[in-house]
């Protein structure tokens, strides 16, 4: 077992809010290890590891596996293997997941599903097949474009998905399960929305960092408990607390997968309250609702929405995720926006010109970040933020 | 550096550097004959895009692995992105430019050089603004993502032809979809019907380039080997410029007689062949004369590019136009490298290094291009495993800035030494 993955350890805090998110951190602290993993797996139960957002969670809920998603460490590392084997050249995300694995981070999955969506991430899956066996792999092809073909052939894919897992399990995927597990992760799309919409307040009670902590802890446990640990946050949240006083931008985050909180923390400690982003982690993993229309199997409408949901920067053409950036900027009423790209990472760099110009053609500043995944800040990120605050504090006067 | 204003200049500049090429060739008995036909190919192709307007011709440009066979059928003017602003560069040496201005575009270091310099060669007006884009994920995010900013430069229409991962018939069948899309699309576009019995001619002419090309690959093993790194090349680039075409056709075939000679003669590419090297992607296009210069030095000779040369096996059927061209994406030697990468392609590499007799091999790794550098470690296992060493030359498709060719000669004389000491 890595150690260096254990990271954060939950610091002791007094007031309701903070003893709602030290749940949330306590399972971050403790993954891969979290007592919900030891516990499913005690109970001879499968884990499996996802990769993608558009790898449907509900299909393994139904399936009785506990879905937790692959992520690498929560801080920059030193990727040796993760170079060796992957190349430097690819994405620093890949690499690091990568890395994970074959030190033993992920010895207690069962078995790995990801989508075809980008060059790193298919090399990654190529990669993991390879040199890390796990008795169940398998790979969805996610089309690139949103046509009714290529809705077809989606439904198609996870009808494949579906039926290899059930294979796999020895249980059988019926529309009551996949119903079931409907009703699950979109009862936790709901809460998130409560949440996340907290944030639209002047004065927030609740931060950007807390929420990609509290993102985090909901690919590593069950759902049903996740939402548990929603409801009471929710219930406990004092909304007249101000997450930041001293908040000098709302902001949003957008750009590549992001994973350490710590680095949405140092924007903030410096005055720039995160407000809203379009992260695969974060906003776009949850953002769309699964309705299931009248006479309609319930896999169809994970696949529709699977397919639609936010865009990654992958997707084409790209206007959709465009018109979804620009509706979150206004309705979370962002001064600037702050785009983190994980190094190496092409489709969002491809994308970053378009989503600048719309941005700013809406009066909104954009600071663009090249990072490596997992980095909790630097010196010349802090200098960058920094005159990026002031740059927008001088454009409010 | 030439000073080169605009399109029409640029390609005339092209134009008589073909022609002035194909003269020098003509006076020198050992040119052989396709080597000649190359360049009058090329005459060709850019004397009809730089025609095209005029003319009243409809002018699409599309991305290296789209079927090219369509735009032929249509008399669509294909311009194809890849090679053609890349063969712009290398004859006009702007290729420091258009990355520039790819950079300038907003694709950073991140994106390929190849992609930047596109996106800065139509950016510049160097190349002539097409009537519509079409392109497609074949066969990197690369390739995808910059298809829209390529419309947007020339505020154009596109169409994305979405290539799926695996090969299920229902892949195969979004394929074959997404091909008829595009047709629709062009048809809408231009107000012309496709011509499927110009269709069915030209898959009929990509069969019949298959078929050349794999007994081309057969004539590759004879010891010594007859192909010069150069002709690799050059091959690639006929083949994706006139998919499916007679010319095309009348190169392979020239090739193939000139390769079959060499063979019979027992006359090798160079003499004496010492090291028969297996090379595992693209060379840097702007380093061949330096590597056929190096090979002929050192006696090494590039026997297979199983990623590049090999076709997969499977026929082409002309009555069945569109089936036949979704198989032949299938078949594509390139499309290995799309697909997830398991025992079949690492079976691919091992099989071509025991055929071929490959010493060792040379993965070329374009610093920029992620999907390729990402198979090295795979590559380098198997390939260890039945004892074929393997260089790893960091370099960059068309970027000279990268690699100094000091640089390069000094890591293959390195490997060289290796080679011989074993």
């Amino acid at each position: 077992m890595d150690t260096e993955f254990i990271t954060m350890k939950p610091a002791p805090t007094a007031d309701l809010t903070s003893q709602a998110l030290d749940r949330f951190r306590e399972v971050n602290g403790l993954f891969p290890e979290t007592s919900h993993i030891l516990e499913h797996k005690r109970q001879g139960k499968k884990v499996l590891g996802w990769l993608c957002t558009y790898v449907p969670e509900e299909i393994m809920h139904a399936a009785g596996v506990l879905p937790i998603r692959i992520t690498g460490y929560s801080h920059e590392i030193k990727p040796d293997e993760g170079n060796a084997y992957l190349y430097v050249n690819n994405c620093s995300f890949s690499r690091s997941c990568l890395q994970l694995g074959l030190r033993g981070g992920y010895d207690f999955l069962d078995g790995i599903a990801g989508g075809s969506t980008c060059d790193c991430a298919r090399r990654l899956m190529d990669l993991w097949h390879h040199y890390i066996a796990t008795s169940f792999y398998h790979m969805i092809t996610v089309p690139q474009k949103y046509s009714s073909k290529a809705h077809e052939l989606y439904y198609e894919q996870i009808t494949q998905f579906t039926q290899h897992l059930s294979e796999f399990t020895g249980i059988e995927i019926t529309d009551a399960s996949l119903s079931h597990s409907i009703q699950i992760y979109n009862e936790s799309r709901e809460l998130l929305r409560k949440l996340y919409d907290l944030r639209k307040a002047n004065n927030p009670p609740i931060t950007g960092s807390e929420i990609i902590e509290i993102s985090n802890a909901g690919f590593r446990m069950p759902k049903e408990t996740f939402n548990e640990y929603l409801k009471n946050l929710l219930t406990n949240i004092d909304t007249s607390r101000h997450a930041y006083s001293n908040s000098r931008a709302r902001l949003m985050l957008t750009g590549s997968i992001l994973g350490n909180h710590e680095f949405v923390e140092s924007i903030e400690q410096l005055g720039g309250l995160v407000v809203t982003d379009d992260l695969c982690t974060s906003t776009r993993h949850w953002y769309d609702m699964i309705e299931v229309n009248q006479d309609e199997s319930p896999l169809r409408a994970i696949s529709r929405r699977y397919l639609n949901n936010f865009p990654c920067a992958r997707m084409i053409p790209h206007d959709e995720r465009l018109k979804r950036i620009r509706d979150l900027a206004q309705g979370f009423r962002v001064d600037g926006a702050i785009s983190q790209i994980v190094h190496n990472c092409t489709p969002y760099t491809h994308e970053l010109s378009f989503v600048t110009k719309m941005l700013e053609a809406q009066g909104i500043p954009v600071l663009s970040l090249d990072v490596e995944y997992g980095t909790a800040s630097s010196g010349q990120i802090q200098t960058r933020v920094q005159a990026f605050l002031e740059m927008l504090e001088g454009k409010r006067r | 550096m030439i000073n080169l204003q605009n399109t029409s200049e640029t390609i005339n500049h092209l134009l008589r550097t073909f022609r002035l090429l194909q003269k020098v060739g003509r006076k020198h008995p050992e040119v052989r004959k396709h080597e000649i036909l190359f360049y009058q190919l090329l005459e060709k192709y850019f004397t009809r895009i730089l025609n095209a307007r005029e003319e009243g011709n409809f002018i699409a440009t599309h991305t290296t692995f789209m079927p090219g066979e369509i735009l032929y059928a249509m008399d669509i003017v294909p311009m194809q992105t890849e090679w053609t602003s890349w063969i712009l560069a290398l004859f006009t040496k702007r290729g420091t430019d258009f990355i520039s201005e790819g950079r300038r575009l907003g694709l950073t270091n991140e994106v390929c050089s190849a992609q930047r310099g596109i996106a800065g060669a139509f950016s510049l007006g160097t190349l002539p603004r097409p009537d519509a884009v079409i392109w497609s994920n074949l066969i990197c995010n690369n390739i995808a993502k910059n298809g829209e900013l390529i419309m947007e430069i020339n505020r154009c229409p596109g169409f994305f032809l979405d290539h799926p991962l695996g090969d299920s018939a229902a892949e195969r069948n979004y394929l074959r979809g997404e091909i008829e899309d595009m047709i629709h699309f062009l048809e809408e576009q231009t107000g012309r019907k496709m011509d499927w019995d110009h269709l069915s001619d030209s898959v009929a002419g990509t069969m019949k380039q298959i078929e050349i090309s794999r007994q081309i690959c057969e004539l590759r093993k004879a010891v010594p080997s007859p192909f010069h790194p150069q002709e690799f090349m050059e091959m690639l680039t006929v083949t994706y410029l006139f998919q499916g075409q007679p010319e095309a056709t009348e190169y392979l075939e020239m090739l193939y007689e000139d390769l079959s000679l060499s063979v019979s003669e027992g006359r090798g590419a160079v003499s004496p062949e010492r090291f028969r090297v297996m090379s595992i992607f693209l060379s840097p296009i702007y380093r061949a004369p330096f590597l056929e210069k190096f090979s002929q030095e050192h006696g090494m000779v590039s026997v297979a590019e199983p990623i590049f040369t090999q076709w997969e096996e499977g026929k082409l059927d002309p009555t069945r136009p569109l089936d036949s061209l979704v198989q032949k994406l299938y078949m594509l030697p390139e499309r290995s490298l799309y697909s997830p990468v398991g025992e079949r392609t690492l079976k691919k590499i091992v099989d071509c290094a025991k055929e071929y007799k490959a010493d060792g091999a040379i993965a070329y790794a374009d610093v920029a291009c992620q999907h390729t550098c990402a198979l090295i470690k795979l590559f380098k296992d198997v390939l260890n495993d039945i004892d074929v060493p393997l260089l790893i030359l960091d370099c960059d498709l068309v970027d000279q800035t990268v690699t100094s060719e000091e640089d390069m000669r000094e890591k293959l004389e390195q490997f060289l030494e290796l080679l011989e000491d074993r």
